[in-house]
């Protein structure tokens, strides 16, 4: 106990070095553990995008290009799926329900989705959770209604009763505009940090009402035009869509409709299983994250590699202090506890100074992360495994200080109570 | 038990690869005395205390301190041995700076137990026997304990050096030229406080230095280059 009574007073003796040192740890524990905790919610939010969706139905490509285009709402679709293939599907005995989707338009960079109200209905993420509104209404009949996701209408400024034109094609500056059908607000859904709430979700009348007096890929001029009022009117059936999610009555039919719909005779069709399809694009990306997470090891170790250097520089000038511990008294293992002790004091300084930073910083970032990134950083109390990282860290610390101590232990023997200036 | 205190016979050291250093045929400290020890740098003096203090072990020869033969006890007993019988003094910056006086005079109670305890049997309690050598040193005003070693003058800080080579009454106390970075006045006043309390703790002083008109002061006066035969030889 005097022991690290002597050895905080030394290090107070050398405080400038010292708080050093504590910060050059702490902001290297802080990166540590912020890369863990990104990477445990950007794993964790990825897995959350989809749940309880037993197949994914797209025209034939690659699945990775599938769950691309229908769940994270990146890339294109490189064909569409006709209307009636999707029918028989969505009657088939084994399907409980089939949500309907088509991409193609957006809303100043953000996407807009048609589905249909099976999409609110059976639609669920994370934790088979279910969409909900925070305001508003699911679209009805009226096909030019639009319900937004939470961010949509955060970062646009949009509640209940705006008026938006959605523009053709999913450049975030596009040319050709929808603006002869503007569409009205009606619903805004609850935040899910999910793409949900990056899109515009419209009815598949509504998809369709917009294309509908479309030629060969262009708008129509003059008097082929079809007005908001001629469109209501209208029968407005989808002649093709973008995807479709499958939820089956049974689990263990999964396998044999993801063949039947491989093998579909009425057009090339791709089935997948999200699960699988999530794990391979994970596999993809987890080599960026483990980069990461191998830099911020490294950042740690440098940090502790400062402490031991630090320390060693100390030595000579403090050989004075060893050697009249000596003539009072200490032996040599009670010099080299001394700095163990105090490397040992140096790490726990830097980890707890860098769990602070760390609870500060997500205290401060939190909202913004989760508005613009759609993760969600918990404040919570450090999770096993971090504990364990942090415990790594301060035996690294522990066997570090073995170092100076050894070499403190020889030049005290060496030493002894001679005093060099 | 002899009345010696410090016997040393046939002593012989050399530091590895290097010719012999010390050769000191006999040389006899008794109890209670108070000897000055002339010795001139290069005449083997730091080298004579680190083996009194069991530091180092001779070559050959033995020294025996309070009847017990230094070499032939283990590195850790040698360590506890000297902080149990022996404080020191050294030539100036003796004090931990980053402690308060107080806790610089207690520092050799918190390794050794014999001293705790004496200290405790004379005065009650090691931090009443730090103020009480404190205060019979010149240093009573309570609020100088408290403060930081560095902060004292070099008067004080080695007054506070005496204390801490004094508490739990070391049958020993060893000062290696802890006068020299003191004027003229100020040594023989130190001097006269540390004769003083070496004689209330019954302690014999070996004190080196290599300013002869100290010499007067001392019960007995010896030369380290005469007793050392190795330098004798080699200036011959």
């Amino acid at each position: 106990m005097y022991l690290l009574r002597l050895a905080l007073a030394s290090l107070g003796n050398r405080r400038f070095t010292a708080l050093l040192t504590v910060f050059a740890i702490a902001l290297s524990v802080c990166l540590l553990l912020a890369v863990e905790r990104v990477r445990t919610e950007a794993r964790a939010s990825f897995a959350n995008t989809i749940s309880g969706t037993d197949l994914i139905v797209g025209a034939r490509s690659g699945s990775v290009n599938l769950l691309l285009y229908s769940v994270f709402r990146i890339g294109n679709a490189t064909n569409n799926i006709r209307w009636d293939s999707f029918e028989h599907f969505a009657e088939h005995r084994q399907v409980k329900w089939a949500i309907p989707i088509s991409l193609g338009d957006s809303h100043r960079g953000y996407r807009v989705m048609g589905t249909s109200p099976a999409y609110f209905q059976h639609f669920r993420y994370a934790r088979s959770q279910a969409l909900q509104l925070s305001s508003g209404r699911a679209f009805a009949d009226d096909p030019f209604e639009v319900v937004l996701g939470a961010e949509v209408a955060d970062a646009l400024h949009y509640s209940l009763g705006s008026e938006l034109v959605l523009a053709h094609g999913v450049a975030t500056i596009s040319l050709v505009k929808h603006d002869d059908k503007p569409f009205k607000v009606v619903g805004i859904l609850k935040r899910t940090g999910t793409p949900v709430d990056r899109t515009l979700h419209i009815s598949l009348a509504g998809m369709e009402a917009l294309h509908v007096d479309w030629q060969n890929g262009m708008p129509a001029r003059g008097a082929a035009k079809v007005s908001v009022e001629q469109a209501r009117s209208m029968e407005l059936k989808p002649k093709q869509i973008t995807a479709v999610l499958l939820g089956l009555n049974s689990k263990i039919a999964t396998f044999s409709l993801q063949r039947e719909i491989n093998e579909f005779r009425g057009e090339p069709l791709l089935a997948i299983l999200p699960g699988v399809a999530l794990q391979e694009l994970w596999s993809l990306m987890g080599t960026a994250e483990k980069a990461l997470f191998v830099v911020s090891l490294f950042v740690v170790l440098t940090g502790l590699i400062g402490m031991l250097t630090a320390i060693l520089t100390s030595l000579n000038e403090r050989r004075r202090e060893m050697a009249i511990l000596r003539s009072v008294g200490a032996r040599p293992w009670h010099i080299a506890s001394l700095l163990i002790v105090e490397a040992f004091a140096l790490a726990l300084a830097g980890v707890l100074l860098g769990l602070l930073l760390l609870y500060v910083s997500i205290a401060g970032v939190q909202g913004y992360v989760q508005s613009h990134y759609g993760l969600y950083l918990p404040l919570n109390l450090p999770t096993r495994y971090e504990w364990t990282l942090l415990g790594a860290i301060l035996s690294a610390a522990l066997l570090m200080g073995c170092v100076p101590a050894w070499r403190a232990y020889r030049q005290s023997l060496a030493d002894g109570l001679s005093i060099r200036l | 038990m002899s009345a010696a205190l410090i016997h040393l016979s046939s002593l012989g050291f050399a530091w590895p690869g290097q010719p012999e250093l010390l050769d000191i045929d006999t040389f006899t400290l008794q109890r209670g005395e108070s000897l000055f020890l002339k010795g001139p740098s290069g005449s083997g003096k730091t080298t004579l205390l680190g083996l009194l203090g069991g530091v180092q072990k001779p070559n050959r020869g033995s020294i025996r301190l309070l009847d017990q033969d230094l070499s032939t006890l283990s590195a850790g007993a040698r360590d506890r041995f000297r902080v149990d019988h022996t404080g020191y003094i050294f030539q100036q910056f003796n004090l931990l700076p980053f402690l308060s006086v107080r806790e610089n005079v207690e520092l050799p109670c918190h390794f050794s137990k014999l001293r705790s305890s004496r200290a405790v049997q004379r005065h009650g309690s090691v931090a009443k026997a730090s103020s009480a050598l404190l205060a019979h040193l010149g240093l009573q005003q309570p609020a100088l304990l408290e403060r930081r070693a560095g902060e004292l003058s070099i008067g004080q800080q080695q007054r506070v050096a005496a204390a801490r080579a004094l508490i739990g009454q070391p049958e020993l106390v060893i000062a290696d030229e802890p006068t020299s970075a003191l004027d003229a006045d100020a040594r023989e006043a130190f001097l006269e406080l540390l004769f003083a309390e070496c004689r209330e703790a019954g302690s014999s002083l070996l004190f080196v230095s290599h300013d002869q008109s100290l010499a007067r002061l001392f019960d007995r006066s010896l030369s380290l280059a005469e007793l050392n035969r190795a330098t004798r030889l080699a200036e011959i």
